[in-house]
Order: structure tokens, then sequence, then C-alpha cells
């Protein structure tokens, strides 16, 4: 028994491995641009602050 | 108009209008991605040759041509940072690789899932995957051309150049299907007045395209407002945006 043939009780039948796994990597790309995103929102704020904090000093 | 561009060119002014633009952007981003996917994945109905299998063109297609349109932003803001010397466009052309980058992957590999219970294959090496692939590449390094340097300015230059050099591979994808024997159907959209899609597949579609875009647009704001800080962190108006003291 074939991997989509096991998959296959999920909606869309025999297409549902291929179906599926197009629309979870995409998700899974795309939620990773958002994540880099606010990483670096979050690395670049912080970098600035200490800088700022040393050039005070 | 003129008038407002030299204002965005301002790094100050463009900081404060990406912020004032990015929910413009997320909010029907959200809006049209969800009714695109009910749309395309529960309301219209199975390719009569396809079979459910053809659901998969709701994110193929529109991150297909994200990737050439992401790229052909990439080059002409690099272009008019290198012409006019506008560092806003820099930022831009910087920023926009890696969404692009990740538009060209989701593409090949959707398409490679495409394949295999179409063709027969995840992958073949025909004039349009190729060509995509290469697109890919070109994203790749114009991302590492852009990393080698230290100096932002000779970085973009260089890079900048590299992407005007490798707008040609755009016609290339484009026409491939046209100009070589290939696994891969033909365009849908050569009549636009008389798309070969029934409708209610086609609207599913232009609406996860329209949601792909401003995928692009909120990527590229969120970035870019960073990027600005770095580029202009010995600026008074970066320290009281990061520290909050008042100009």
């Amino acid at each position: 028994m074939t991997l989509a043939e096991t998959l296959s009780f999920l909606p869309y039948g025999q297409y549902a491995l291929y179906i599926w796994l197009s629309y979870g990597i995409t998700f899974i790309l795309i939620v990773g641009l958002f994540v880099r995103a606010s990483i670096n929102y979050k690395k670049i704020r912080s970098q600035l602050k200490n800088k700022y904090a040393r050039e005070n000093d | 108009m003129w008038k407002w561009i030299q204002k965005l060119a301002s790094p100050k002014v463009f900081y404060e209008t990406t912020n004032k633009l990015i929910p413009w952007f997320f909010w029907p981003f959200i809006a049209l991605i969800i009714i695109g996917l009910y749309w395309g994945l529960v309301l219209a109905p199975a390719d009569y040759q396809q079979g459910e299998s053809f659901r998969i063109i709701y994110i193929h297609v529109p991150s297909a041509w994200m990737s050439m349109l992401v790229y052909f932003i990439m080059a002409v803001a690099g272009g008019i940072g290198l012409i006019w010397q506008i560092k806003m466009a820099e930022v831009v052309a910087k920023v926009s690789a890696p969404i692009g980058a990740t538009f060209t992957l989701i593409a090949l590999v959707t398409g490679a899932v495409w394949g295999k219970p179409m063709w027969g294959t995840w992958w073949v090496w025909d004039a349009r995957l190729t060509s995509e692939l290469i697109l890919l590449f070109l994203y790749l390094a114009y991302i590492s051309l852009n990393n080698a340097f230290d100096n932002p300015k000779t970085a973009a230059k260089a890079s900048s150049i590299l992407a005007i050099v490798g707008l040609v591979n755009l016609p290339i994808i484009h026409y491939s299907v046209k100009w070589w024997n290939t696994l891969h159907q033909g365009s849908m959209f050569n009549d636009i007045s008389n798309p070969s899609m029934h409708p209610d597949m086609l609207w599913p579609l232009l609406i996860m395209v329209f949601a792909f875009q401003f995928l692009y647009g909120v990527l590229v704001l969120v970035n870019a407002r960073d990027e600005v800080l770095v580029r202009e962190q010995n600026s008074r108006w970066v320290r009281a945006v990061v520290t909050g003291e008042k100009l």
C-alpha cells in the first residue's frame, strides 16, 4: 500500500497526500517568512538599544 | 507625484510610510487568503481530467507569478538605486530577494508535488521547470552577493547589476511553454477575454493571486522598515524611534 493510498481517507481521496503536502509546505514557508521578520524586528531593536546605551555611558 | 516620490526617498518618511501601510496590506491579505482558500478548496468543482489534484493550482500559479513579479520589482528597484542613487530603492530590492526566493521555492515544490500524480514523476528537466530553477539560483546569487560586502552601497551596486542581467530569464520562463516542447501545460491567459478556465475555478485563482500580492506587500514593508533602521542607525530620528527619546 502506497502512502497516497494510506492517506486517501483524508479529503480529496487519492490526491489527499499531494494536495495537503503542497499546502502544508506553502504554509510552513510563508509562516517562516513572518517568523524571520518578527525575529529580525526584535533583534535589530535590541541591538540598536544596546548600541545607544553604550554610547550614553 | 514626483514630489511624493522624492519625499518617500527620505529614510524617515519611508519608515513612517511603511509603518502606516502595513495594516493596509496585512488585513486584505488575511481576508483574500481565507476567501480564496475556501473557494478553491471547498466550492470549486473538481477538474474533469485532473480530478481533485488540480487544487494545487491555487498556490502553485500565484507563487509562480509572484516569483517573476518580485524578481522584476527587485531588478527595477536595483536599477533605480544604481541610476538615481535612491537608498530606499536599494532597500526594497534587498528585502524583496528572500521573499521572491521563497515564492520560487513554493512554485517549484508544489509543481513537483503536482507533477508526481499527473506526470508520474517529481521532476523533469524541461524548459519551464529548468528556467524556474535558474530563477531560484539567481535569487540565491543575489542574496549571497548582497551579503558578501560590508559596505551596503557596494553590495547594492554589485547585486543590482546581477539582478538586471538576470532579467533576461523572465521572458524565457514565460515563453518556455511556447518555444519548446514541454510537459508543462501552456498559458491559460493567452486570450484575456476568453480564459481556458471555468469562472468557478478562475475566480478563486485570481483571488489567491491578489492575496499573494498583498502578502508580498506586507512582507516587503515589514522587512524594509527594519532595514532602514539598520542603515540609518546613526541618525537622530532612529535613536528616537528605538529608545523612545524625543528629538
